[in-house]
């Protein structure tokens, strides 16, 4: 159980979180995502205690951040975002040593090792030096880090940047077995990955909170899809006549392309049609004697919502341009 | 306590790995060898009694270079590799990280010194050593490098750049070490000697030469203190910065 109510945080007159607030319920694994430097990291360092709030609160399992920090610390696991690791120790020394500094000694030592080991796949690299394993075996000798005392709380930084694929793939897997018992936040850039992960998604811009619930709920915000067309015809004729079967509709059309005979048309609907919008667009076809080369349903998705909120909270905090996300593609539904 | 002797274990386990921790102590093996033998066989032909006075007299020189080169590392390669995010996230006091710290890097000087007793054996055996001031010697040494050692810590503390504190260490070290020169230089007869008494130097001579004084040893526990005490601050300050 995570409580956070009204976080601030300042780095000198920069607001890197303008009073978030938040709770994650036992059991429930959480997904941050939001551009870079939108508060994702900063919350979890105070979360973690290696922060101190500017103003706010934060407790996990009703224990505040502030008051208690030792007790917090030794409920959570973390990742930091850098995955900082002794690169000068072996594996098993590394672990052993996290182990002992966490207060897990003597024969619970040896089991939480051999535990973490099997959970996140280290047996091959046990004995090496960590400076010789690949990205993706850090990544895993991190997130052994995290666990070795069996925390109830895990917070993860990025857990899976810089990985292929695979690993991904696999690191996911394990974060939701994790899940399964615990509670988990972890931060992302891959939006796939928070829908596959977790249980519920906050999305963070501008050290605020613009978007909270699971990966359908957000998706449910954006009213409609959109109709994607590939058309034979004159042109403006087109756009003229496709604006008017589709009222309300947002209607761009893409620039001739040389030696083309055909026009792309991307239709955006404000509110999805009564009919199939489909069958608007070929019977208007049909009618004008055109020719239908391409026509394509697209529905929200959860990078639209993404993209959506995060460009909106750039646009609304414009003078701090370091910190606005890519405004590219915010209309592009 | 079992906290900062886990640090204190970590810490020594990465100075026997640290081939910056071993060119720092043959440096100061082979130089203080050399130093030996020039006692031995230049200066000894003429002295009466066997004596390591001139040994020990380098020593705070010798010493101003070679801890803060052992302690450029302690906080400073954390905050370079973000472990200090780690560290400062275990359920671990602050206080235990730097004590953990200071002890570890502290007993790896301890072994740097123990290597060294072969110096006054060798003497005792050639001839008749005084071990007094031999013994006043080993405690005074042990007390400075203490104390420069806690001041490279806090230093290291501020930046997360080794080389940039291993220079401002040596610098404020040598102006310590200059400062019974320099007050003397500038300021009244009168106050010269209370200036004199903040000298880390001349507290170590005064242990040297074999007469332990209560004082002297209360200047070097409060001298440690008072920069453990302000690498403290500055790790409980970035807190609040980030």
């Amino acid at each position: 159980m995570i409580t956070v109510q009204n976080l601030v945080k300042m780095y000198g007159q920069v607001a890197a979180l303008q009073g978030i607030t938040f709770e994650v319920p036992s059991g429930q694994v959480v997904g941050f995502v939001g551009p870079n430097g939108a508060g994702k990291s900063t919350t979890m360092k105070i979360l973690t205690g290696f922060l101190y709030a500017t103003n706010g609160k934060a407790a996990l399992e009703g224990i505040d951040v502030r008051e208690n920090p030792l007790e917090v610390r030794r409920r959570v696991g973390y990742l930091p975002e850098t995955n900082p690791l002794y690169t000068d120790m072996r594996v098993d020394d590394y672990l052993s040593f996290v182990a002992e500094v966490r207060g897990v000694k003597g024969a619970r030592r040896r089991a939480a090792m051999d535990r973490v080991v099997q959970v996140c796949g280290l047996g091959t690299v046990f004995k090496k030096g960590i400076s010789e394993l690949s990205k993706g075996f850090r990544q895993r000798v991190g997130l052994a880090q995290a666990m070795i005392h069996d925390p109830q709380i895990l917070i993860l930084d990025e857990p899976t940047s810089g990985l292929d694929p695979n690993q991904i793939v696999e690191i996911r897997d394990l974060i939701r077995s994790l899940g399964t018992n615990r509670t988990v936040v972890l931060s992302t850039h891959y939006l796939q990955e928070v829908e596959a992960a977790c249980d519920r998604i906050i999305i963070v811009a501008q050290g605020n909170i613009v978007a909270d619930g699971t990966g359908e709920e957000l998706c449910a915000r954006l009213p409609a899809g959109a109709l994607a067309l590939e058309i034979i015809g004159p042109p403006d004729t087109v756009h003229g006549k496709l604006k008017d079967a589709f009222t309300g509709a947002r209607v761009d059309m893409a620039p001739q392309v040389e030696g083309s005979r055909s026009t792309r048309f991307h239709v955006v609907f404000a509110s999805e049609p009564d009919t199939d919008a489909r069958e608007i667009a070929h019977d208007l076809v049909q009618a004008n004697g055109w020719k239908i080369l391409e026509l394509k349903r697209k529905s929200a998705s959860l990078e639209d919502v993404f993209r959506r909120l995060t460009a909106n909270g750039a646009a609304a905090v414009s003078a701090e341009p370091a910190m606005a996300p890519s405004q590219e593609g915010a209309i592009d539904v | 306590m079992s906290d900062t002797w886990t640090i204190t274990k970590r810490e020594l386990r990465s100075y026997f790995l640290s081939p910056i921790a071993y060119v720092v102590g043959a440096l100061f093996l082979g130089i203080g060898a050399y130093m030996f033998f020039q006692i031995v066989f230049i200066e000894a032909g003429r002295a009466a009694e066997a004596r390591m006075d001139a040994y020990f007299g380098r020593l705070p020189m010798f010493f101003l270079v070679l801890v803060p080169a052992l302690a450029m590392r302690l906080w400073s390669e954390e905050r370079k590799l973000g472990t200090i995010e780690l560290l400062l996230t275990f359920p671990v006091r602050t206080g235990s990280l730097i004590m953990g710290k200071f002890l570890g890097a502290l007993l790896f000087l301890s072994v740097l010194m123990l290597l060294t007793l072969i110096y006054p054996i060798t003497l005792a055996a050639l001839g008749d050593l005084d071990w007094g001031p031999v013994i006043g010697g080993y405690l005074g040494a042990l007390l400075l490098a203490a104390a420069y050692l806690s001041l490279g810590l806090f230093v290291s503390s501020t930046t997360q750049d080794q080389i940039i504190a291993l220079i401002v260490s040596v610098v404020v070290l040598l102006l310590l070490y200059y400062l019974p020169g320099i007050a003397a230089f500038f300021l009244p007869p009168a106050l010269i000697d209370t200036v004199m008494l903040a000298s880390p130097v001349v507290h170590f001579q005064s242990i040297a030469r074999g007469v332990l004084d209560l004082s002297d040893v209360i200047y070097y526990v409060v001298f440690c203190a008072f920069f453990l005490f302000l690498n403290h601050v500055t790790i409980e300050v970035r807190k609040w910065a980030g």
